[in-house]
């Protein structure tokens, strides 16, 4: 029965590794078990390559490549193919139950990708959908989407390039998708924009897409992240061993 | 010229069928089908619909000979989007009911699959590796998942058949 907005946890993570995050989103999916208990999970990662459930287009040799350049590399159960995820780009994984919203996964990747445009758009960026799933200025990607959906429950979820080293993004084809580029709020605003500075915008734009109301992590119970250390582990992560 | 040849030999074999009709004829009707007319009419026009199970994570089951045939509804389909990814498990994985078993990829998101029965899953649909479409185009003919053997037919009393998935669908659209 829907009466009334669901209500997010917003908790943020600060810096914290790919295989943190993935354990704590994993908190939160259980969560839902007990109870209906939406959390909106934002983040930075130091640098990181992640593939997707499609495995083929990225054998062993190439993500070792990929490690030499002193990034980590994790595979995860999230739709999507490669992407960088680094200081500067703010991840955000809401761990929601689509039981509380809309029961369609088409329609929850449609509702983040306009979330996003209108983010950019109190930006003044004019950001648009393409057949590519994510968000686009003209050509050049500003925000990488890829989730994961199990009885209902979402995870993983989005990346937007707020002042992120681009250069990053040279070693790969990022998303598998040829002849395109990737752009960052910085780059389109010629100025400095900092992940600190678009978190409320997001937060706003996130409440009037979704319809939902928002409150703090309490600072005290529930899971605390494990603060990130100075050389990140490239153990490869496959969450289906879990 | 092919054409006359074959009523010739189709009349021919008639000519020797004939009496054995003739013969049988003496004998009352019910003895010379295998099967009452309902019963048959039934069986024929309906058997598609008739055997598939739904759950109410939107996959079906369809049971001949003791094998279980896996896909999802119409329902599911329409609300993933194009599937462009099948991740479907390796033959000889034994299954308990609601397991997940697998996941399919659409706008880049992954939806898991969960395993209607209890079972060994015996065969994948190959085609799908090349042609995941074949999901949104055909869900319960070209597009299945995974054929599995079943272990507990008991369990198949805890689906849903045709109409109470269709009234389970209209439910959750409001």
């Amino acid at each position: 029965m829907r009466g009334g907005q669901p209500l997010v946890e917003v908790v943020r993570l600060g810096l914290v590794s790919y295989q943190e995050a993935l354990r704590l989103q994993q908190v939160y999916v259980n969560r839902h078990r007990s109870c209906p208990a939406h959390a909106l999970l934002l983040c930075e990662h130091p640098p990181v390559y992640t593939t997707g459930i499609r495995h083929k287009p990225y054998p062993e040799p190439l993500l070792d490549q990929l490690r030499l350049l002193g990034a980590d590399v994790a595979r995860a159960n999230r739709g999507g193919l490669i992407t960088f995820h680094g200081p500067g780009q703010l991840v955000c994984y809401p761990v929601l139950n689509l039981c509380s919203f809309k029961k369609s996964v088409r329609w929850y990747v449609d509702q983040l990708e306009q979330t996003v445009i209108a983010l950019c758009g109190r930006f003044g960026i004019r950001a648009t959908t393409s057949p590519h799933t994510g968000v686009w200025v003209g050509d050049n990607k500003i925000c990488a989407i890829g989730i994961h959906c199990g009885r209902y429950i979402t995870s993983h979820g989005l990346a937007l390039n707020c002042c992120t080293d681009l250069s990053w993004f040279d070693h790969i084809v990022p998303c598998g998708i040829e002849g395109k580029g990737v752009t960052s709020l910085s780059a389109e605003l010629r100025r400095h924009a900092s992940v600190e500075e678009v978190v409320p915008h997001l937060l706003h734009a996130f409440t009037q897409q979704f319809d939902c109301q928002l409150t703090e992590a309490a600072q005290d119970g529930g899971e605390s992240p494990t603060p990130v250390t100075s050389a990140g582990t490239s153990a490869l992560t496959n969450l289906r061993d879990d | 010229m092919a054409a006359c040849w074959l009523l010739r030999s189709l009349s021919s074999n008639f000519s020797t069928v004939l009496p054995l009709l003739a013969r049988s004829a003496s004998l009352s009707p019910l003895q010379l089908t295998s099967k009452p007319y309902f019963g048959r009419t039934l069986a024929s026009s309906s058997r598609l619909s008739a055997a598939l199970k739904f759950t109410d994570k939107h996959e079906w089951i369809r049971v001949e000979d003791g094998i279980g045939t896996v896909g999802i509804s119409n329902f599911a389909q329409e609300a993933l989007g194009d599937v462009v990814y099948c991740g479907l498990p390796e033959v000889g994985t034994q299954l308990a009911q609601q397991d997940e078993f697998g996941a399919l990829e659409s706008v880049k998101a992954a939806s898991e699959l969960y395993s209607p029965l209890t079972g060994e899953v015996v065969e994948i649909n190959t085609l799908l590796a090349d042609n995941p479409g074949l999901v949104n185009k055909s869900c319960y003919k070209d597009g299945w998942l995974m054929k599995m053997s079943i272990s507990k037919p008991a369990e198949l009393d805890s689906l849903m058949d045709e109409a109470a998935y269709e009234r389970y669908i209209h439910s959750i659209e409001d």
